[in-house]
């Protein structure tokens, strides 16, 4: 674990945002309900390997995270299987309550195909200049690698910074952890 | 009490001018949506509620998710009963309705009354469910009225494809003697709601059982829950104080035949079953009883049988007995002729025969009735050692 997050480092400025995840206005549509978000966020679920988040209806997933105050958004960490992980990936910044019928309506913030190095864990590195003042993220996962029915996502993690403190002292170094 | 909006899809085709149900098909529709409406505004205050029909010319709104009850009734008026109903259009723009709705953490639901036959294809109802799920819509169906090949089996389908965890539902509904609405009551679209709506169901369900068109006490709780709770509450006091009087009528006749002894014996248990009250009611009840205690001897056992019984129930209820006496004590008349047939022994012993578990031939209570004859003296000597006793109590 810690071989593969030495391999993957990244600037040290750079903080995992867990925790300043609004827990309480997380919400995902097409989850399917015995494999939910917090498996693939939360500390210590999104480790377990075993935890997936799976897509139910179709294969498309659409993950809102409203944060606790207002962040940067310096790159994306997302795992999964060869076959059933995401492929296409949109981001959006600051919009609120979006839907499936909404998606293309407005252009992301950004998008990322991921490879299979992208799945075992490389980040994602975002164009930082369109996540300088993000109060929520919305994730859309438009397919997967394989076409198949269902999406599993085993990991998803957000590095970025605060905006109102950079206090260098204070950030967590992404090596110790 | 889970915060929803929900949109109702009537179906006003020309299927519902047909009376095997209720007065029309569309009569029977309208008051149940009606009690759907009821349902949810009183299992949580902030659900908003909007109707749509699909037939007629095209699919209309006719008003969007409100929590205001009235407009929603207001506009089930002058609908018209015409054309053909077209689901999967219903349900599409009752989706995008709740799409818009104001309050985003409402939960999405959609009601569907599906009584004419369903034109539709399969696949295209699964497709339309599945796209339910996708966005978290729960969807309920009614299958009334016509049922024609494969109608039940598509309904199904559609189920199945919303279904997510049991929060979708669908009920069939056959012709008979019971009302639209009141079936619907025991399903799950109502005792779904949670306890709100099923404490709901449960009161309408009786009132409906018992044939009553309105509610206990004649006043619909959810047009006017103030009135109907001030209702319910009056009653029940009432009762209590008929229970009350009740009682220290009989605990009044059956200490009128004990003696001296027994009536302080009562007191002193009065006095400390006050004790184990409240402070301040103990201290209401001792100063009642002390004031009672001066007054005119003829008087006495009534006040105190009085304000031992009423006491221990109600301190205010011994307080307004108190004053009341006070003053029928003035007037020495009324009192003189109680204590003149407290005197009179056959009055006694009649009253004492006619209580269920005394035996006017025991002892104990010949001896006691023997005591009461020679009254006021040696009473008033007993009650007034009796009074600086309690004040000791105190």
């Amino acid at each position: 674990m810690s071989a593969a997050e030495s391999a993957t480092a990244i600037h040290r400025n750079q903080v995992d945002l867990l925790d300043f995840i609004d827990w309480s206005g997380v919400e995902c549509l097409n989850q399917s309900s015995s494999h939910p978000l917090p498996n693939a966020l939360k500390q210590g679920y999104r480790e377990d390997e075993g935890l997936n988040l799976e897509s139910d209806a179709d294969e498309q997933l659409l993950i809102y995270i409203p944060f606790t105050q207002v962040i940067k958004l310096h790159s994306i960490v997302v795992m999964g299987s060869e076959e059933d992980g995401p492929k296409t990936v949109k981001l959006f910044a600051n919009r609120e309550h979006m839907g499936f019928s909404n998606v293309s309506d407005f252009p992301p913030s950004d998008t990322a195909v991921l490879s299979q190095d992208n799945l075992k864990g490389k980040p994602v590195v975002v164009k930082y200049v369109k996540f300088q003042n993000v109060r929520s993220l919305t994730i859309f996962i438009e397919d997967n690698q394989s076409g198949s029915e269902i999406t599993k996502v085993q990991k998803i993690a957000l590095y970025g910074s605060t905006v109102e403190t950079t206090d260098m002292k204070g950030l967590k170094k992404i090596e110790d952890h | 009490m889970v915060l929803e909006a929900t949109m109702i899809c009537i179906d006003n085709s020309e299927w519902m001018r047909n009376g095997d149900y209720g007065p029309s098909r569309f009569q029977a529709q309208a008051d149940a949506v009606n009690l759907i409406c009821g349902a949810k505004t009183q299992s949580n205050p902030e659900n908003t509620v909007g109707v749509l029909t699909m037939a007629g010319k095209g699919v209309r709104v006719l008003v969007t998710p409100t929590s205001d009850l009235g407009k929603i009734l207001a506009c089930m008026h002058g609908l018209e009963i015409g054309g053909e109903m077209n689901l999967a259009a219903g349900i599409q723009v009752a989706q995008l309705a709740l799409k818009h709705r104001q309050n985003k953490k409402q939960q999405q639901r959609i009601i569907v009354f599906a009584g004419s036959p369903v034109k539709h294809e399969k696949k295209t109802l699964e497709m339309i469910g599945k796209k339910l799920k996708k966005n978290s819509v729960t969807l309920d169906i009614v299958n009334f009225g016509e049922d024609d090949e494969g109608k039940t089996e598509k309904l199904e389908a559609l189920l199945a494809a919303v279904n997510n965890n049991d929060t979708s539902h669908i009920v069939h509904i056959p012709a008979g003697p019971n009302a639209l609405s009141d079936v619907l009551l025991s399903t799950p679209i109502f005792t779904g709601d949670g306890e709100g709506g099923s404490g709901f169901a449960a009161s309408a369900a009786a009132a409906a059982a018992g044939g009553i068109s309105g509610f206990e006490f004649g006043v619909d709780p959810n047009l006017d829950p103030e009135l109907a709770l001030a209702l319910r509450v009056s009653m029940e006091e009432e009762r209590a104080r008929q229970e009350a009087a009740a009682k220290k009528a009989a605990e009044e006749s059956s200490k009128q035949e004990k003696g001296g002894e027994e009536q302080d014996a009562t007191m002193t248990e009065c006095a400390s079953e006050g004790a184990s009250e409240a402070d301040n009611k103990k201290n209401e009840f001792l100063q009642a009883l002390a004031m009672s205690m001066d007054e005119p001897a003829s008087s006495h056992d009534l006040q105190d049988t009085e304000m031992s019984d009423a006491a221990t129930e109600d301190p205010e209820l011994a307080l307004a007995l108190q004053l009341s006496v006070q003053d029928s004590a003035k007037d020495s008349s009324s009192q003189s002729d109680m204590s003149k047939l407290l005197a009179d022994q056959s009055f006694v012993s009649s009253i004492l025969a006619s209580l269920p578990g005394v035996d006017p031939n025991d002892p104990s209570v010949k001896e006691v009735l023997a005591s009461m004859q020679s009254q006021s003296e040696p009473q008033q000597k007993q009650d007034e050692d009796k009074a600086p006793k309690e004040e000791d109590k105190k």
